[in-house]
C-alpha cells in the first residue's frame, strides 16, 4: 500500500512539471553592415561588394532560468547575417566580453550563421582582394566582433521575466539540389529536365520549428526560427542578407519593430530555396501574385508558416518551464584521404597554385594534400567542435558548425526525447559539408574530398553524441 | 524573312484557341452500413460512417464553332483502387447514354482512402464479409450512382472557362524509412540507432485547376497531390479521409456547389502519415483541436485558399485542350526463381493449413500471382504489362494517368522533363483489365521491404523508366502537335 501511495506520488510530481522556475529573456539587434566596400565571401570567384542592398544584423538572445535570485542557467544565442563562423571568430567574440558579463559563464554564448551568400569574408587570404580600397577581412571581423559583443551584453543586461512558447509550422523552402542521374553520379545543380536523370538524392525537412518569447504581458519580444535551409538565394555583388531580411520586416510589420527575430538554419548541406524543377510555373505564380521576387516568396512562406505555428502555440505560453544548457568539446574523426583523391587533388592544387585569381581553388585541393601528408604520418588530430545542447522546456536545441546533410538533422530529431528539436548547423565555428554515405558515392561538389573535412562515419557520430546529450539531459531534468 | 515573321506570328500566338465547355457532378456513393472496407490485409466491417464517399465528375469539351475537337470526362472517386474491370464496366455501363461522347476518354481515378468499399469480390474471404454489403452488390449501385452523374456533367457541360496554378501543402510524407544494413522498411521506427534517413523525396507540390461558368463563377476544382488519401482518422468507419474536411473548407469559403475532384499524384512511397515530428505534429493539432485527417485537409484547403485568389486573375476560356488515350505495354518485372520458390511455398502453406487466418486471402492471392507469372514467363508470357495512358494539353498544363502506386521520384522526372508550365499527373488512374499495384525506384527494390517487393510490383523500375519516357514524349508530342496548329 505504502509503495503504491510513493509511486502514485512520484507519477503526481511527474504530472505536475518539472522543477519550476522564472525564465528571464533579453534580445538585442545590432548591424554589422560595413560602411567600406568589402569582399563577399561564399563562391569560388571574388566578388567587392561596393554598397548594401540590406542591411545585415546579428541578434542576440539571453536566457536565464532564476529561482528566486539563484541562476540555475543560462545561454545567449547570436544569430548573424554572415556565410559561417570562421575559425577564432566566437573566440574572438568571448575575448571581447571578458569582464564585461558578470556571472555569465562565457563557454555559455554561441553563434550561428544564417550563410548567407552576401555578406563579407572574414579571413584573410582567402580570396586575392585589393591591396587597397576594399576592407581587409581582419578589419570587418574587428569591427563585426565588437558589434556582437556589444549586442550580446545588451541583450544580457535587459533581460526580464519573460514567457516562452513553441510550435511548428510548415514551408516548402528547402529544396533538395542534388540531382541524381542513370549511372549513380550526383551533381549539385544537375539538370533535372534530361532523360538520365533519375531522383533528387535525399530528404527535404519542411518543418519550421518556432520559438516565441513573450513578456508577461504576453507582447512578442522575440522569436527564434529553425528553417532547414541555408540562405543563399541572393547573389550578386551587393550586402545583402537574402531571405532573412524580408522575413523579418514582415515580422516586425505585424508584431512591432523592436521585434527580435533569430535566423537559425537546420540541417540542410544538401539543400537551398532554389528550384530544380518546376520553375516556370513558380515564376507564374510569383507574376501572378504582383510581380513578387523569388526572395519575397520565400518570406511569404516562412512568415505563413511562423503565424500558422504562432497560431497553434499561442495557446499554451508558458513562464515556469526549464532551461539546461550543456557545452561539450567533442572530437569527430576526419574522412579519409585516399591514394586516388590526393593524386586528383595535388594536380588540381598544382593547376591554380601560381594564379591570385584562383586562390580559393588552390586551397580547397591543396588542403586535402596537406590533410593526406598528416594522415600519412599519423600527426592528423581529430577534428574539433564545441557542441551546445540546451532543452527549454519541451524543446531541445543541438548545434553543430557544418553545413550538415538534412538526413543527419532528421536522425537527430527521430530519436531526441523532446517534442520538438531545432538543429542549428553552422555554428560555433565552420566544418565545411557533411555529406551522407549516399552522397559520397554518388560524389559532385559538397561529396568529394575537398569539400568534406568530416564524411559519414564523423557524421554518424555527431548524430549518436547529439542524442545521447539530448537523452541525458532528459534524464537528469527528469530526476 | 516573311516566312520567319509568318513563323514568329505563329508561334507566339495562342495555340488552337477553342471555346472550352465544362460540365460537373457530385455523386453519393457511400453505402449503408455495414461495410466491408478494403487497403488493408485483412476485411474490416464498418458499422459507421465518418464521412460520406463521393464520386465528382468533370466533363471537358473544347469546340470551334459546332465542331468538337477534343473531350475527356474524369471521375475522382472515394475509392481504394479501381480495381480491375470496374472501368471496363462502368462503360459499359454508360454505353449509349452520352451522347456524341468517345467512352475511351473517360477514365476513373482512386484517391485511395482505405475506408472505402471493397469492390472485387474475391479481394479477401467471401466468410469474413460477414453480414455486410458484398462487394458484387454494391458495384452495380456504384455503377447507377456515378453513371448519372457523369451523364449529368456531359448534359449540363456549358461554355466556361478554365485557370491553372501550383501551391503547397505538406501533406503527404515518405513512409520508407532506411536503415544502417541498407534494408528498407515501411513505416519503420525512426527512432532507432540504426535509423540512417527516409529513402527518398517528397513532392509537396499542389497542383491547382480551376473551372468556372461563363460568368466566372468557381464551378468545379481539381487538384492533384503527392499523397493518398491515407491520414490517421477514425479507423474502421467509411470515410472519404482528408479528402472531406478539404472540400468542406474549400465550399464552406468558395460555394457549396463546388464539384471538388481530388486526385493523387505519384506517391506509392508517400502517405499524410508522418515518420518524423510525430510528437509535435500530435501537439499541434492538439492546441488546434484537430484530428489527423482534419489538419491534412486544412493545410490542403489552405493550399488552394492561396492559389484560387491569385489565378482568378487569369481565366481563360480559349484554351487549347487535347486528349490522347495510349494502350501502352510496359516491361514486366521478372520474377527470379528465388522469389518464385519463396512464393509457391507460401501459397503451399495457405492451401494446407488447417486453421484459417483472415489475412490468407489476400497473401495468397499476392503470393498465387507471383507463381503465376514466374511460370508464364517461362514460357514467354508476361513479360509486359498493359495499360492505358491518358495524356492531356489543357492550356499549359499537361495531365497524364497511369494506374500504379508509383514511387515520387518518377512522378518528379515527368514534371522535370515536360514543357509544360504545369504537369499534372494522377495515379490510380484508368486501370484496366490487370492490378497494377506499387511500382518502386532502384532505390526501393534495393531496400526491399514491403511495397518494393516482386509480389506488389508487376512493373518494376525498367517498365517505370519506359513509363516515364513514353509519357514524356506523348506530352512533348502534344505540345509539338499543337504548336503546329
Amino acid at each position: 500500500m505504502r509503495t503504491a501511495i510513493l509511486c502514485l506520488l512520484v507519477v503526481l510530481l511527474t504530472a505536475i512539471g518539472l522543477p519550476a522556475a522564472e525564465l528571464w529573456v533579453g534580445g538585442a539587434t545590432v548591424d554589422i553592415t560595413p560602411d567600406q566596400p568589402v569582399g563577399l565571401d561564399g563562391f569560388r570567384n571574388m566578388r567587392i561588394a561596393k554598397e548594401a542592398a540590406t542591411p545585415i544584423t546579428a541578434t542576440a538572445l539571453a536566457l536565464e532560468s532564476r529561482e528566486g535570485e539563484k541562476s540555475l542557467d543560462a545561454a545567449i544565442m547570436v544569430s548573424c547575417d554572415i556565410i559561417a563562423i570562421r575559425a577564432g571568430i566566437q573566440d574572438k567574440v568571448r575575448e571581447k566580453l571578458q569582464g564585461r558579463l558578470p556571472g555569465v559563464d562565457l563557454r555559455k554564448i554561441f553563434l550561428n550563421a544564417t550563410h548567407t551568400h552576401s555578406a563579407p569574408v572574414t579571413e584573410d587570404g582567402k580570396y586575392a582582394l585589393p591591396e587597397t580600397g576594399v576592407m581587409k577581412p581582419s578589419v570587418y571581423a574587428d569591427f563585426m566582433t565588437s558589434r556582437i559583443a556589444d549586442a550580446i551584453v545588451q541583450s544580457w543586461q535587459n533581460r526580464k521575466p519573460g514567457k516562452v512558447g513553441w510550435g511548428q509550422g510548415q514551408a516548402v523552402i528547402a529544396q533538395n539540389r542534388r540531382a541524381v542521374y542513370a549511372d549513380g553520379t550526383a551533381k549539385m545543380y544537375g539538370a533535372t529536365n534530361v532523360p538520365e536523370f533519375r531522383c533528387l538524392e535525399g530528404y527535404e525537412d519542411h518543418n519550421l520549428e518556432v520559438l516565441f518569447f513573450g513578456d508577461p504581458q504576453n507582447r512578442l519580444i522575440a522569436t527564434a526560427i529553425n528553417l532547414a535551409c541555408p540562405s543563399q538565394e541572393v547573389g550578386g555583388n551587393a550586402i545583402h542578407a537574402d531571405f532573412w531580411h524580408p522575413v523579418r520586416e514582415k515580422l516586425r510589420e505585424r508584431h512591432g519593430k523592436d521585434l527580435f527575430v533569430l535566423a537559425w538554419t537546420g540541417a540542410g548541406g544538401d539543400v537551398v530555396s532554389r528550384l530544380m524543377y518546376g520553375r516556370a510555373a513558380d515564376e507564374r505564380m510569383r507574376k501572378l501574385r504582383g510581380h513578387v521576387s523569388r526572395l519575397d516568396e520565400l518570406a511569404r512562406r516562412i512568415v505563413n508558416g511562423w503565424l500558422d505555428a504562432y497560431d497553434g502555440a499561442r495557446n499554451d505560453i508558458r513562464s515556469d518551464v526549464m532551461l539546461r544548457h550543456v557545452v561539450k568539446d567533442i572530437e569527430l574523426p576526419y574522412r579519409k584521404v585516399t591514394e586516388e583523391e590526393v593524386a586528383e587533388a595535388r594536380k588540381e592544387a598544382a593547376k591554380y597554385a601560381t594564379d591570385p585569381k584562383q586562390r580559393w581553388n588552390y586551397r580547397w585541393n591543396q588542403n586535402v594534400v596537406e590533410r593526406y601528408e598528416a594522415q600519412k604520418a599519423g600527426t592528423e588530430k581529430p577534428f574539433q567542435m564545441e557542441l551546445h545542447v540546451l532543452r527549454l522546456g519541451d524543446v531541445a536545441i543541438a548545434t553543430n558548425p557544418f553545413e550538415l546533410y538534412t538526413d543527419y538533422g532528421v536522425q537527430m530529431k527521430a530519436r531526441s526525447p523532446a517534442i520538438q528539436t531545432f538543429v542549428i548547423q553552422l555554428a560555433c565555428s565552420s566544418g565545411g559539408y557533411l555529406a551522407t554515405e549516399r552522397a559520397v558515392r554518388g560524389g559532385g561538389y559538397g561529396a568529394v574530398i575537398q569539400s568534406n573535412r568530416v564524411g559519414p562515419e564523423g557524421g554518424q557520430r555527431l548524430v549518436d553524441c547529439t542524442v545521447q546529450t539530448l537523452k541525458e539531459l532528459w534524464k537528469e531534468s527528469a530526476k | 524573312m516573311k516566312i520567319a515573321l509568318v513563323c514568329l506570328i505563329a508561334f507566339a500566338l495562342p495555340v488552337g484557341a477553342a471555346e472550352l465547355w465544362v460540365g460537373s457532378a457530385t455523386a453519393d456513393i457511400t453505402p449503408n452500413p455495414p461495410v466491408p472496407l478494403t487497403g488493408n490485409t485483412s476485411v474490416r466491417i464498418a458499422r459507421e460512417i465518418e464521412s460520406r464517399l463521393t464520386a465528382n465528375v468533370l466533363a471537358l469539351e473544347s469546340r470551334e464553332g459546332d465542331r468538337v475537337l477534343d473531350q475527356a470526362i474524369m471521375v475522382s472517386c472515394d475509392l481504394c483502387v479501381i480495381r480491375p474491370g470496374i472501368q471496363e464496366g462502368f462503360r459499359k455501363h454508360l454505353a449509349g447514354r452520352l451522347a456524341g461522347f468517345d467512352m475511351n476518354k473517360l477514365f476513373l481515378a482512386a484517391t485511395h482512402t482505405h475506408q472505402a468499399p471493397v469492390i472485387q469480390q474475391d479481394r479477401y474471404d467471401e466468410k469474413d464479409y460477414e453480414d455486410a454489403l458484398q462487394p458484387k452488390e454494391y458495384v452495380p449501385w456504384l455503377y447507377q450512382r456515378m453513371g448519372e452523374a457523369v451523364v449529368k456533367a456531359w448534359e449540363n457541360r456549358a461554355k466556361g472557362a478554365v485557370a491553372w496554378g501550383l501551391g503547397h501543402a505538406v501533406a503527404g510524407h515518405n513512409r520508407r524509412v532506411v536503415y544502417s544494413d541498407g534494408t528498407a522498411k515501411m513505416f519503420g521506427n525512426t527512432n532507432d540507432p540504426r535509423f540512417r534517413g527516409i529513402e527518398g523525396y517528397e513532392d509537396h507540390g499542389v497542383h491547382v485547376l480551376c473551372f468556372y461558368d461563363a460568368r466566372n463563377r468557381l464551378q468545379a476544382v481539381a487538384m492533384t497531390l503527392a499523397t493518398t488519401a491515407q491520414a490517421a482518422c477514425s479507423g474502421n468507419k467509411v470515410s472519404a479521409n482528408f479528402w472531406d474536411s478539404a472540400r468542406r473548407r474549400i465550399r464552406e469559403r468558395h460555394g457549396a456547389e463546388v464539384c471538388v475532384l481530388g486526385f493523387c499524384a505519384p506517391a506509392g512511397d508517400q502517405t499524410p502519415r508522418p515518420q518524423l515530428n510525430k510528437k509535435a505534429e500530435e501537439r499541434m493539432q492538439k492546441l488546434r483541436d484537430l484530428n489527423h485527417c482534419e489538419e491534412v485537409g486544412r493545410r490542403v484547403a489552405a493550399a488552394f485558399d492561396d492559389v484560387a485568389g491569385v489565378i482568378a486573375k487569369d481565366i481563360r476560356a480559349d484554351v487549347p485542350f487535347v486528349h490522347r488515350v495510349r494502350q501502352i505495354e510496359l516491361p514486366a518485372r521478372i520474377i527470379t526463381e528465388a522469389e518464385y520458390a519463396e512464393s509457391k511455398k507460401i501459397c503451399e502453406e495457405i492451401d494446407t493449413r488447417k486453421t484459417r487466418l483472415k489475412t490468407d486471402a489476400w497473401k495468397r492471392h499476392f503470393h498465387g500471382l507471383v507463381v503465376e507469372r514466374y511460370l508464364a514467363q517461362q514460357k514467354g508470357g508476361w513479360k509486359t504489362y498493359p495499360m492505358e495512358l491518358h495524356v492531356m494539353r489543357l492550356g499549359d498544363v499537361a495531365m497524364a494517368t497511369n494506374p500504379f502506386e508509383l514511387f515520387v521520384d518518377y512522378g518528379v522526372q515527368i514534371e522535370a522533363r515536360s514543357p509544360a508550365v504545369q504537369t499534372f499527373l494522377i495515379q490510380l488512374a484508368a486501370t484496366g483489365s490487370l492490378p497494377a499495384y506499387y511500382v518502386p525506384t532502384p532505390r526501393a527494390v534495393r531496400g526491399g521491404g514491403y511495397s518494393a517487393e516482386v509480389t506488389h510490383n508487376l512493373v518494376g523500375p525498367e517498365g517505370a523508366q519506359a513509363l516515364v519516357d513514353r509519357t514524356v514524349a506523348e506530352i512533348n508530342e502534344l505540345w509539338k502537335t499543337s504548336a503546329k496548329k
